[in-house]
């Protein structure tokens, strides 16, 4: 089964079959929120990620409170490598000022969005020796260095990823500020929800907008440079992506794939009908419960007044 | 089959509540931690074959990436 997965959906590294789910449980990640009873689904793990190193130490993890939301790999990458890995070919623009470069650019992916998949804005800044920009927190009347990022509804701009400062100490005002120098790379990690790309509905959109927005000072240790506030835009384009073929996978926004994972859906129900029988009529009985609920949801949010 | 949107604003198609939208709850532990030695593990690979995943990575740096299902 992952042989032809791998193979239909061009996946060049290995996949791992955890069947009854043992690493699962070895790693103590197994989806709590699906109880034994719901034995057809009975098994999943909360999906995270781990990088480690060459000793095979984990150096980071990526877990969400939602399985919808992931990493791009780029940011695997970053973390594995330790530094931001800006792609030749991502969408950039740089404004230059006096002895500092400002680029944004969109990092991960193909530079295309898709729902829950987490891509980076990313602000270089690099900056001739002797200049430095501030973090956070600066006196009043200092300008710390701040990025705002807006697209349209349903794109989701997360805090920023930040590097740490390095301290400054000026020693005749009795201060101690967080700077950068050099080059710095600062990120806005960004998503699209449901509401801009679901996968249920066909995209409304090919593509989306997103303003970048920098304010910044720079300064040497004697005087400051005006601050500077850089607007930059860029036109997203939205993934359209393959999904497995599968009954249940009708009016999705993305395309049915070439991959067709009905037989195996159904042999893995059968696997697990064989190890709970009582499962499938059980897991029947779910569904049809939860979406006689979610009907009368709906339904008493077209009338709110017979409620 | 009906289409609920949950409180992150996702859709999916199978109403709020179904076990297959269960998310990860506040607190819930996500295994091995930074700093730590990633457990030994071997698994079958898509052609059968067993992968010891520090054994067989040798001495490179890698990603474990845990998926729900290649089949939904």
């Amino acid at each position: 089964m992952l042989k032809t997965f791998a193979e239909k959906q061009e996946i060049p590294y290995p996949l791992l079959s955890d069947i009854d789910s043992e690493v699962i449980r070895q790693f103590g990640i197994l989806n709590t929120g699906v109880s034994r009873d719901d034995a057809m689904l009975y098994g999943i793990p909360f999906p995270g990620s781990y990088v480690v190193d060459e000793s095979g130490g984990v150096v980071a993890k990526f877990f969400h409170d939602t399985y919808k939301r992931r990493d791009s790999p780029e940011l695997l990458i970053d973390a594995a490598l330790g530094a931001v890995q800006l792609s030749d070919d991502a969408p950039r623009e740089t404004r230059s000022d006096a002895g500092i470069r400002v680029t944004a650019a969109i990092h991960g992916g193909k530079a295309s969005i898709r729902q829950g998949i987490r891509r980076h804005v990313v602000v270089r800044f690099e900056m001739d020796p002797g200049l430095h920009i501030y973090g956070e927190p600066v006196p009043e009347g200092m300008i710390p260095t701040t990025i705002s990022v807006s697209g349209p509804p349903g794109l989701i701009v997360e805090n920023p990823i930040l590097p740490p400062t390095t301290p400054l100490r000026l020693e005749s005002l009795g201060l101690e500020l967080p700077v950068w120098s050099g080059r710095v790379d600062l990120q806005v990690p960004f998503y699209p929800n449901g509401e801009l790309a679901s996968e249920t509905r066909p995209l409304d959109a090919d593509e989306v907008t997103l303003d970048v927005t920098v304010r910044y000072q720079a300064c040497d240790d004697e005087a400051c440079l005006l601050p500077k506030t850089e607007t930059f835009s860029f036109t997203v384009p939205m993934d359209v992506i393959d999904i497995p073929s599968l009954g249940m996978h009708k009016g999705h926004g993305q395309r049915e794939g070439k991959f067709n994972a009905t037989p195996h859906m159904l042999r893995l129900f059968a696997r697990k009908l064989r190890q709970h029988p009582m499962g499938l009529p059980r897991f029947v009985m779910t569904n049809l419960r939860l979406n006689r609920e979610a009907k009368k949801r709906a339904a008493a949010e077209r009338h709110p007044s017979d409620r | 089959m009906t289409i609920e949107r949950d409180h992150h604003g996702f859709d999916a198609p199978a109403p709020l509540g179904h076990p297959g939208r269960a998310g990860l709850p506040d607190g819930a532990p996500t295994g091995p931690e930074v700093g730590t030695r990633l457990p030994e593990f071997t698994l079958p690979d898509a052609h059968g074959h067993a992968v010891d995943f520090h054994a067989d990575r040798g001495n490179a740096k890698a990603v474990v990436v845990f998926y729900r299902s290649a089949v939904w």
